[in-house]
């Protein structure tokens, strides 16, 4: 068989397709990005390079980004941290549901964060806006710090136990998490940094200072109004470096918790007794899911009873109201948005097992590809997506209509969350015992019944939780929505907008269905197939 | 049908690790055990003769077909041949017949259900491997391997992962199975006695080479080399320096240098070729262990950093320190091929 069928063989058509994908969806926007940058008007001298690093605007919305990132992160890690420490391996009252219930916030987008809090609280300075978006990533940091506990071997925790005594114990324990913790941070940490939806959203709360995912959405509106060439393009090249930096970031704290050893069979922690801090205790859980999802809940609730229309007295008759005028004018951006979310779950997982199986077994590099799109700010990557199929005449012509069509959109979002299906999965493969696949080829079957019987089964638990995550995900997406001209149409994008215009009570409607819609596809399994929702962490 | 294996010149670099150059050949229906302690590249070799290696020089041939040299590599599943992983390698999500059945298309329900039974899995054949102990595990990756009827059975340590209660059980079932369809077998083990109780025929490797090959009971009866002696007879293989004229000096004295042989020799001590004496100064061991043997009690002792073992009748206590004399001719030995000119 020549090398040429050897590449294009059935078997590998998959993660063709799959780096096809990558590459005119990823690699080619932000390539093409970066060819500006170097065929620009200025050209890719030092001079240039230096003019962007003066950029005084630029440079303070860098650090404005930066300071938000490290201060939200903090209050992710305070809330997300305490949550798993609390409740994982402990005897707190009711630990055993509280627990599993870290991941739970991780449904309630952003954006209804800030509403919720912004409804109740005057919200425009730096510090609240750290503290919601701290409370919107923490699920990040809750759910990676359970992983690490329940993956702990209780042995040996009781072996430092018994060693060093309870305190030392305890501190073996959290150095043991700390590559779940910091993977954690940096999530909360990029997720902060990518935000444009969120600070913009403050912005007409009085907000006085900006963000550089905040800029580079500015300068690009503004492209009709006469901004110059190297105005337009200073903030997103500039940004490059930036973006490659998190890139690695983040591939090193996920690759670092993939690496973990495969702790096999293990037994559980010990139930460690939290002593006259048991009940106090229930103050961390309690904080943690009232801020993450009770609180922006019950501003939902309050505004379909009708709390926003001061007019009008908050009841259930309202509430009926507001749901009618919900189906009348929001319902189908609330489809939308679900088949858009269930569309990109199913193209992501489908993408990211092929690419996994070799980024595990073959090409570690691709782990590296398959991140970069969740360092970059959602709106870069919305930006750089439009340059690409839009502004570039060539690829426009190919593609006619795709551009304003559904399936820009599901692209443009499957390339956003690729990462954490492909990491999810790559991370389980490395899992998967390798003699047992070997076994696997000494048996005279095709390639594709081996994949379908014994690849892929051991990886559907994960597979399942892959596509959960990124249909969370891209239902709760806002970014991306502002810049694809066929996402605009989406629930959350719409809702964003709604509120502004005092459609607080379908709005509210419109939001609690799409929270309920985020809970009920994790929760299928456990009502089906009694499968523990602790599994999806 | 059983097919014979022949292995010319095979070579794997890998890293500052080389395996090879190694020829051997197995007859159809043959046994051979491939022995050597860990890091000596038996698994290696395995994986290059199932095909899960590419190797870089040399020829593999499984019957009359070249199976792989520099240029040619055929797929492991196009071998025709059974592999028994070290620790099972099942597939978690299948169950022992759906193993059996997948590993083997054309099998039948019922021909898989009677080498479940043969392998004392009956009761197993819908429990996924989970569910079974080592043991068990490994009769169900001994069935698969057999379940296509392969021409040759690749075995890679089979015993290693099952406890002392369950081995002779396995052994005797790998023995009657092979027996039955008159299997070639090639088995990978450190274990002398896993090796002994599976195969009629040894190599054994030492860092990537070929130090002796042949008859099992040749090598047991009369081995080429120490590190032979050492491996599968438990022999202390004490060293040598050259003394004043063609002699040898040991911690047991001056002896003549065996005639026709130069270079490195150890003084091959089998268990009984020491003695415990009352009195003496040089050499003295420290007793390890005691244990009851057929005649008398077996005695272990710590000489230098060699294990040496005798019997007696009322040895001194544990941690004593006793004078050594040898009995008889004493025996030198290269300490493998080619360490002695």
């Amino acid at each position: 068989m020549s090398r040429l069928a050897r590449i294009a063989s059935p078997s590998r058509l998959p993660l063709l397709a799959a780096l096809a994908f990558l590459a005119a969806f990823v690699l080619l926007p932000l390539g093409g990005l970066a060819a500006a940058t170097v065929f620009g008007p200025d050209g890719f001298t030092l001079e240039a390079w230096r003019a962007l690093a003066e950029d005084q605007n630029a440079l303070t919305q860098l650090s404005a980004s930066l300071q938000l990132g490290l201060a939200a992160t903090t209050v992710s890690l305070l809330l997300g941290g305490l949550h798993a420490w609390v409740t994982i391996g402990r005897d707190l009252p009711g630990g055993a549901w509280l627990g599993p219930l870290g991941i739970a916030p991780l449904v309630v987008p952003p954006i209804f964060v800030a509403m919720g809090f912004a409804d109740l609280a005057s919200v425009s300075g730096f510090w609240p806006c750290a503290l919601l978006l701290g409370v919107a990533h923490a699920p990040f940091v809750a759910v990676l710090a359970a992983r690490g506990l329940r993956s702990v071997d209780g042995r040996a925790y009781e072996a430092a136990w018994l060693l060093r005594g309870r305190p030392r114990a305890e501190r073996w324990l959290l150095r043991a998490i700390a590559p779940e913790l910091l993977a954690g941070c940096l999530l909360a940490f990029l997720f902060t940094l990518a935000d444009h939806g969120v600070p913009e959203f403050l912005t007409v709360k009085g907000k006085t200072w900006h963000t550089y995912a905040e800029g580079l959405f500015s300068r690009w509106s503004r492209r009709a109004v006469g901004t110059t060439f190297a105005e337009l393009q200073s903030p997103i090249t500039a940004a490059l470096p930036f973006v490659a930096g998190l890139g690695c970031l983040l591939w090193a704290a996920l690759r670092l918790r993939a690496a973990a050893p495969d702790r096999g069979v293990v037994r559980p922690l010990p139930l460690r007794p939290l002593g006259a801090w048991r009940w106090p205790a229930l103050l961390a859980p309690a904080v943690y899911l009232a801020a993450g999802i009770g609180l922006p809940v019950f501003v939902l609730v309050r505004w379909v009873l009708g709390s926003a229309q001061r007019l009008e007295p908050m009841s259930l008759h309202y509430a009926q109201q507001s749901f009618h005028k919900a189906m009348d004018q929001g319902l189908p951006d609330l489809l939308h948005s679900l088949w858009l979310a269930l569309g990109v779950a199913v193209f992501v997982v489908l993408l990211a097992l092929p690419l996994a199986r070799a980024s595990a077994r073959r090409w570690p590099v691709l782990d590296l590809l398959c991140a970069l799109p969740a360092a970059i700010p959602a709106i870069l990557l919305g930006i750089a997506l439009v340059r690409s199929f839009h502004d570039e005449a060539l690829l426009r012509r190919l593609g006619g209509d795709f551009y304003a069509g559904w399936g820009f959109a599901l692209c443009g979002y499957a390339a956003r969350f690729l990462p954490f299906a492909a990491l999810t999965l790559s991370a389980q493969v490395r899992r998967q015992s390798i003699a047992a696949e070997e076994a696997g080829a000494l048996v005279r079957r095709s390639p594709v019944t081996r994949a379908l019987r014994l690849h892929l089964p051991p990886l559907l638990p994960a597979t399942w939780t892959a596509g959960v995550l990124v249909f969370v995900l891209a239902l709760r997406e806002l970014d991306l929505a502002v810049v694809l001209p066929a996402a605009n149409a989406t629930a959350v994008r719409r809702l964003a907008n709604a509120v502004h215009f005092q459609h607080e009570d379908w709005s509210g409607v419109i939001a609690l269905l799409l929270l309920s819609l985020a809970v009920l596809l994790p929760l299928l399994p456990s009502l089906l197939a009694g499968r523990r929702l602790a599994s999806l962490s | 049908m059983n097919q014979s294996v022949a292995v010319h010149d095979l070579s794997l670099p890998r890293g500052a690790f080389r395996l090879g150059p190694l020829s051997f050949t197995v007859p159809a229906g043959g046994r051979l055990a491939v022995v050597g302690p860990s890091g000596s590249g038996k698994t290696t070799l395995l994986r290059c003769l199932a095909g899960l290696e590419r190797i870089a020089a040399g020829t593999i041939r499984i019957g009359d077909r070249l199976v792989a040299d520099a240029h040619t590599h055929v797929p492991p599943d196009r071998r025709g041949l059974g592999l028994v992983f070290q620790d099972g390698a099942l597939w978690p999500q299948m169950t022992a017949l759906q193993h059996l059945r997948f590993a083997a298309p054309g099998l039948s329900r019922d021909a898989a259900q009677q080498l479940l039974h043969r392998a004392g899995l009956a009761a197993h054949a819908n429990d996924k491997p989970a569910t079974m102990s080592g043991g068990e595990a490994q009769r169900l990756g001994l069935c698969r391997a057999l379940a296509p009827a392969p021409g040759v059975l690749l075995l890679d340590e089979p015993l290693r992962s099952v406890d002392v209660h369950q081995r002779d059980g396995l052994v005797l079932l790998l023995r009657t199975l092979a027996d039955e369809r008159n299997l070639t077998t090639i088995l990978v083990t450190h274990d002398r006695d896993e090796a002994l109780a599976l195969a009629t025929d040894l190599v054994v490797l030492r860092d990537g080479q070929l130090v002796e090959q042949g008859p099992a009971r040749q090598l047991l009866r009369q081995p080429a080399t120490a590190f032979t002696a050492a491996f599968l007879l438990g022999a202390a293989c004490l060293p040598t320096t050259a003394a004043s004229g063609d002699r040898l000096a040991t911690p047991f004295g001056e002896f003549a240098r065996p005639a026709g042989v130069d270079g490195d020799l150890r003084l091959v001590l089998l268990p009984g070729d020491v003695q415990l004496t009352g009195s003496g100064t040089t050499p003295t061991g420290r007793i390890l262990t005691v244990l009851p043997g057929e005649r008398g009690l077996r005695v272990r002792l710590a000489l230098g950093d060699q294990i040496v073992e005798t019997t007696a009748d009322d040895p001194p206590p544990i941690g004593a320190e006793v004078a050594l004399a040898l009995c008889g001719t004493p025996r030198f030995l290269p300490w493998q091929q080619g360490s002695a000119s």
